[in-house]
């Protein structure tokens, strides 16, 4: 039978099945990363998925390959401690917006500086759907549908791209659940970028924020090329409404750690190798 | 949309145009089914087994045909996804059955839509004629649907309402 393209999404999915809320934003998420290592034919015994703690970071059991589901906010410190450790693995990390910008939000903020070659996925929903709808760091200030906070919560909340790009990150992409294949193609080139590539999803909770459905209407694909210069890409950031999809920026750098310290030491002994990069840290 | 001036690019896309929808569609039953929504679960779990064998039959069609590897973001459907691919965010964990036949009844009116804008507007006469085929089917499937759901009473209207109240042991 001819099949729409050679290797199936489908193959990437687990026999683990979602237990999400019917309606959710990350059934889309898991549907493009599936997408996008199916395109990419992604060696499934080399990829890892790595998580926090949250609705979002049930996703690696629900992809057929490698997953760690770690603790709340540390995704990033363990999945850049795999990819230093195992260069040749695709890693791909993830989670959602309390466990990266509030709990790990100093995690983020060094991955976007570090630069280690992996993919980071923040599926914002602006809420802590599975404590039952609190305020999270991108909930408007004006939200008050949480008896915790019956009058919104009253702070700005955390732009994630001017964030990352403010912390270094040379790869900035926004994508939206009603749009998976879109969202499929910027996971594909994000896991094909050298270097920390982010991507800020936009990823309804119509449990506890049903105006998100809302979101169809105001979110709209950015058709220009992606911004090449920080100066630009700030401009954007800070003015854009939020809504905005696709590639946004792309500056290319040097990755960390730099090759030297592993290749380049490779036949020497394991110390060596070892202290080359610890001093390689303490520099940074 | 291009107007799939070749048969083989449009019978990829119907391939992924059914595809898509049998893979959401049980998506959607094994969500609901967590949730306790038995009916709508099952109701689309028919729907996913309507969906493969439409499948099974544009698979036959274009068994002859080398049709090209398209890539998920390279298909031209008119919306973000394929035509009969129910969005998650339209469901909800105590639906009831006929909203859950009117998403379906919406979708297989999406797909039909599409395959008779192809079937209009294709410059291959073949393109032309298989999908009109195809849009009868659909069509067909939003009748039966239609049916089924004038023999079913509306939802009550709070029927959503989740007061999530305490449960406790008898």
């Amino acid at each position: 039978m001819n099949e729409p393209i050679a290797v199936s999404p489908k193959s990437f999915k687990s026999a683990v099945k979602p237990i999400w809320c019917p309606g959710c934003g990350h059934f889309s998420v898991l549907n493009a990363i599936t997408k996008a290592m199916a395109a990419l034919a992604i060696d499934k015994d080399n990829s890892v998925l790595v998580s926090g703690i949250g609705c979002s970071s049930r996703l690696p059991a629900y992809v057929d390959a490698y997953g760690f589901h770690g603790v709340h906010g540390r995704g990033l410190a363990v999945a850049q401690g795999l990819k230093v450790a195992r260069p040749e693995l695709t890693v791909i990390a993830l989670g959602g917006d309390g466990d990266g910008f509030s709990i790990g939000g100093n995690h983020f903020l060094h991955a976007c500086r570090r630069n280690v070659n992996l993919v980071y996925i923040a599926m914002d929903n602006e809420v802590y759907g599975m404590t039952k709808g609190q305020a999270s760091p991108t909930t408007p200030m004006d939200w008050d549908h949480s008896k915790l906070t019956p009058h919104g919560p009253g702070v700005r909340p955390f732009k994630p791209a001017a964030i990352a790009l403010a912390a270094g990150a040379p790869w900035i992409a926004r994508a939206y659940s009603g749009n998976p294949n879109q969202m499929a193609k910027l996971i594909a080139e994000a896991i094909e970028f050298e270097g920390f590539s982010f991507i800020h999803v936009l990823s309804q909770c119509i449990t506890f924020c049903p105006e998100q459905t809302d979101w169809k209407a105001i979110v709209h694909e950015r058709s220009e090329p992606p911004l090449d210069s920080a100066d630009l890409a700030a401009r954007l950031f800070l003015a854009d409404d939020g809504f905005a999809t696709g590639l946004l920026y792309r500056e290319p750098r040097a990755t960390w750690p730099p090759p030297l310290h592993i290749h380049k030491n490779k036949n020497k002994n394991e110390n060596e190798a070892l202290a080359a990069l610890a001093a390689a840290f303490a520099a940074q | 949309m291009t107007l799939h001036t070749e048969l083989a690019t449009f019978l990829a896309h119907s391939l992924a145009l059914e595809s898509e929808a049998r893979e959401r569609y049980l998506e959607l039953s094994e969500s609901l089914a967590a949730h306790h929504n038995g009916d709508a679960a099952a109701f689309f779990q028919r729907m996913a087994c309507e969906a493969g064998q439409h499948l099974e039959e544009v698979a036959e069609l274009a068994g002859d045909h080398v049709l090209p590897q398209l890539q998920p973001w390279e298909y031209a459907w008119p919306d973000p996804e394929a035509p009969e691919s129910a969005s998650y965010e339209a469901l909800h964990y105590r639906m009831s059955l006929v909203e859950a036949m009117h998403l379906a009844l919406h979708k297989e009116q999406d797909a039909a839509a599409y395959y008779r804008q192809v079937a209009s507007d294709s410059l291959c006469s073949e393109t032309r004629r298989v999908a009109a085929g195809f849009a009868a089917e659909e069509e067909q499937h939003a009748a039966a649907l239609q049916t089924m759901i004038a023999q079913l009473d509306e939802p009550a209207e709070h029927h959503r309402l989740d007061e999530d109240d305490p449960q406790l042991p008898a």
